[in-house]
């Protein structure tokens, strides 16, 4: 889905690049975290990967087989991968839901009829119906992301990307984002996932982590959390039950593997028992 | 200072009609304590804040600040006293330099210039910005986290007795959010009263004596309750989880109320 | 909260269902032929048109009112001023005060005509959705395209304004509260104070405001949208028999009023 190597970035009038040598690839139907400190370069990927910006140079950089340093085929890219973005209040667009969802099928040239039975699958599927006419500034955080959501799905993606999608909602309002993604991921769909919230690294397949451009990890959740040295560089947090498996090994009783839940953290204390 | 809440009720005024937001909220926070306030979205957790702040005036009941009452002369001093952080306080920041920005809350309180250097100073390496380094900064060209850190100096200036929080922990990285514990932390310890809105059950926990919970604008329940048994239920209803600890220490077979606020005194309390 | 411009009553009257093309064209004509001719009977005509159509539009009274009141002023303004200036007889003087027939007469003409002309604008913006007026009058200025005039990109933008404004208002009553929790006062002091006083206010609206326009833009970019690309929409415009018989009654109004 997406194979890109070598690829580099650079803010116009900064002094270092954002993405340096950069090698990424995602295959079909994988769910793949992205993880890194503010400035690593996790929201640029994101972007690049949509076909949203123009590479500096790469040595392959291809989303869904468009090639993301031709115009025509980052304009590809922009059909083929979709992008959700942090803040759910600045992705809306019009001035009730349903119209909201309908604005990327508009933007193809779909005929009405195939866009209201498009919306309607789509507002049933993020359960918007009852939503459906309802002004922006009326609905609470989750049920903006969700409507944002169901307006990049509404032109039908072979992959995802979001970019801090639950970062501004509440736990309720992450609950139900992080349930539609599964629910995409479980049908198929390849999603990029970037995110500073550890909890919600653990259900991925791979986590790839960014440091200051350049990847310095790509391999399992637990793997990167076991990593104790490389998270502390990054500024990473641990999942709950991480944490106190570490504080644990510090006082001498460590698991031999890092739990990532409480389950794993409890069936660790029931082997060691 | 302290904090008394008195059946205090507010409602709001939409289109002619009454929207009640806050009815008979009733609490008491010692002086140097600190108390997290949990609720669903829409509970009512910021209006109580701002009502606490004087932003808006109760339409019944009373806070009292210092056990003094608000229709007595010193209140109102003791209002200023009070500050309040908001949510995504960076959306706040307008001036040229952090000094700048930071100095315009003692400046409204009337200060020699000299005072308002050293209050100015102080609240910038409090927040975890060194005035060497950051004073002279454009507010816009400080990072998310930074930003954060200095609309929370821009209050810290005004040496506030009692300080109220808004959600300060909404989308901040998990470095930054450490940090800001850290500049709590050191707030307690320094006497300051804090009061703060926060989704997070497990800071909630880790952070707060007492926890108040809001729900429809009443209390269900406040002081050092205990999370699970009625705490459990009540806080599934309002769509929060147990802190990890608490379900951890239940499911461990041991007294929940009794678990330990931090990772550290768990491991010591497994060892 | 609601701005009082372009306030929309949503309805399934008659009237609702016309095409916003149709609507505009019969107002925009209605409103130029009301001033064609100076005559009691040609603005009868159109009053009881305009009353009419409102009538049918099933839209509360209270809404014109509402619309209405803001202008109170000029309709009262433009009645004293005839009253007093206007030439003729005066048949009642109050020292530098002369009333006449004739301005009487002018004064009752002249602020009837502004309220029948608010009654059908009124008439068209309750019963017309903010987006359908705008997609409606992107058609309608198609031809300025060939001029290289953006019709569509300006339609997007009203409609990216109008769904924003309930949005920047509640941020700009967040930010005064903000600030005047670090002791911010707006109240006080004289003209000079106030306007400095909204500096710290209006300085983070702005900047919102642009990070806003530049998530907006990618957003919409990462949904496929391309400036001067046409697209289609949800709600297609479908003029259909109402409209013409809309276009019809205007005509007749027109000429019954200005030729009879």
């Amino acid at each position: 889905m997406i194979d890109i190597s070598g690829l580099h970035y650079r803010y116009p009038g900064a002094r270092a690049d954002a993405l340096a040598d950069l090698d990424l690839q995602i295959g079909e139907g994988e769910f793949v975290a992205v993880v890194g400190a503010n400035g690593s370069g996790k929201s640029t990927l994101a972007r690049l990967a949509g076909g949203l910006d123009k590479p500096a140079a790469a040595r392959r950089a291809l989303a869904c087989g468009h090639d993301l340093l031709t115009e025509a085929g980052r304009l590809a890219a922009r059909r083929d991968v979709g992008v959700l973005f942090q803040n759910p209040e600045n992705q809306l667009v019009a001035q009730c839901v349903e119209d909201d969802v309908a604005f990327g099928l508009e933007n193809l040239g779909w005929a009405a009829p195939q866009i209201r039975r498009r919306v309607d699958e789509m507002l049933s599927r993020f359960r918007l119906e009852d939503l459906r006419l309802r002004e922006p500034h009326l609905l609470s955080g989750g049920q903006k992301q969700r409507t944002a959501l169901a307006g990049v799905l509404a032109v039908p993606r072979r992959a995802l990307v979001l970019d801090e999608p639950t970062a501004m909602l509440d736990p309720a309002g992450r609950r139900e984002v992080l349930a539609a993604v599964a629910g995409l991921h479980a049908e198929g769909l390849a999603i990029v996932y970037v995110t500073q919230e550890m909890d919600e690294v653990v259900t991925a397949d791979r986590v790839i982590a960014l440091e200051r451009g350049t990847e310095v990890y790509s391999g399992s959740p637990s793997g990167l959390f076991a990593d104790t040295g490389l998270v502390r560089r990054l500024r990473l947090g641990l999942p709950a039950a991480g944490e106190l498996a570490l504080a644990l090994a510090e006082r001498g009783r460590g698991p031999v593997r890092l739990p990532l839940t409480m389950d794993e953290l409890l069936a660790g204390f029931a082997g060691s028992a | 200072m302290s904090l008394s809440c008195r059946g205090m009720s507010f409602s709001y005024e939409v289109g002619g009609t009454q929207l009640p937001a806050l009815r008979g909220v009733s609490f008491e926070l010692p002086a140097g304590g600190s108390l997290a306030l949990l609720g669903a979205s829409g509970a009512g957790k910021t209006t109580l804040l701002q009502v606490l702040r004087g932003l808006d005036r109760a339409d019944s009941g009373a806070v009292l600040l210092d056990g003094v009452e608000p229709d007595a002369a010193a209140y109102a001093d003791l209002q200023r006293e009070v500050g309040l952080v908001f949510q995504a306080a960076e959306l706040q920041l307008f001036a040229a330099t952090a000094r700048e920005d930071v100095a315009f809350g003692p400046r409204r309180l009337g200060w020699p210039e000299a005072d308002v250097t050293t209050a100015v100073e102080a609240a910038l390496d409090l927040a975890g910005l060194p005035a060497g380094d950051f004073g002279e900064r454009h507010p816009y060209s400080l990072s998310g986290g930074e930003q954060r850190r200095l609309a929370l100096a821009g209050v810290l200036a005004m040496r506030p007795r009692l300080l109220l929080l808004d959600e300060p922990f909404v989308n901040l990285d998990p470095g930054t959010r450490r940090d800001l514990v850290a500049v709590l932390e050191r707030l307690k310890a320094a006497g300051v009263t804090l009061l703060l809105a926060t989704h997070d059950v497990d800071l909630a926990w880790s952070l707060c004596d007492q926890r108040l919970l809001l729900a429809d604008g009443r209390v269900e329940a406040v002081g050092d309750w205990d999370f699970a048994g009625a705490g459990g239920s009540l806080l599934a209803a309002n769509r929060l989880r147990e802190p990890f600890l608490v379900e951890l220490w239940r499911r461990l077979g041991r007294a929940p109320e009794s678990a330990p606020r931090t990772a550290a005194e768990a491991a010591e309390a497994l060892a | 909260m609601k701005a009082a411009i372009a306030q929309y009553y949503p309805g399934s009257s008659p009237l609702h269902r016309l095409d916003p093309r149709a609507k505009f064209v019969a107002v925009t004509a209605l409103a130029v032929a009301l001033f064609v001719r100076d005559s009691f009977f040609g603005l009868g005509v159109f009053a009881v048109a305009g009353a009419l159509a409102y009538g049918l539009s099933r839209v509360p009274v209270r809404w014109f009112w509402r619309a209405f009141k803001p202008l109170l002023w000029l309709v009262g303004l433009t009645f004293l001023a005839q009253l007093i200036f206007a030439p003729g007889e005066p048949f009642f003087s109050f020292g530098f005060f002369h009333v006449s027939w004739r301005g009487l007469e002018l004064a009752a003409f002249l602020s009837l005509r502004l309220v029948v002309l608010v009654l059908m604008g009124s008439v068209l913006t309750l019963t017309t959705p903010p987006i359908a007026l705008t997609d409606g009058l992107v058609w309608l200025g198609r031809p300025l395209r060939r001029l290289r005039v953006p019709t569509d990109e300006l339609a997007l933008m009203v409609t990216i304004a109008l769904r924003f404004i309930p949005t920047l208002l509640v941020e700009l009553d967040t930010i005064m509260r903000a600030q005047r929790a670090r002791g911010a006062d707006f109240r006080s002091g004289g003209p000079g104070a106030r306007v400095r006083a909204l500096v710290p206010v209006l300085v983070p609206l702005f900047v919102l405001s642009f990070r806003r326009a530049d998530d907006l833009a990618l957003a919409m970019e990462a949904r496929c949208y391309r400036p001067g690309v046409v697209r289609t929409r949800l709600h297609p415009l479908c003029a259909g028999w109402g409209d013409a018989v809309l276009l019809g009654a205007t005509a007749a109004v027109i000429a019954l009023a200005l030729l009879v």
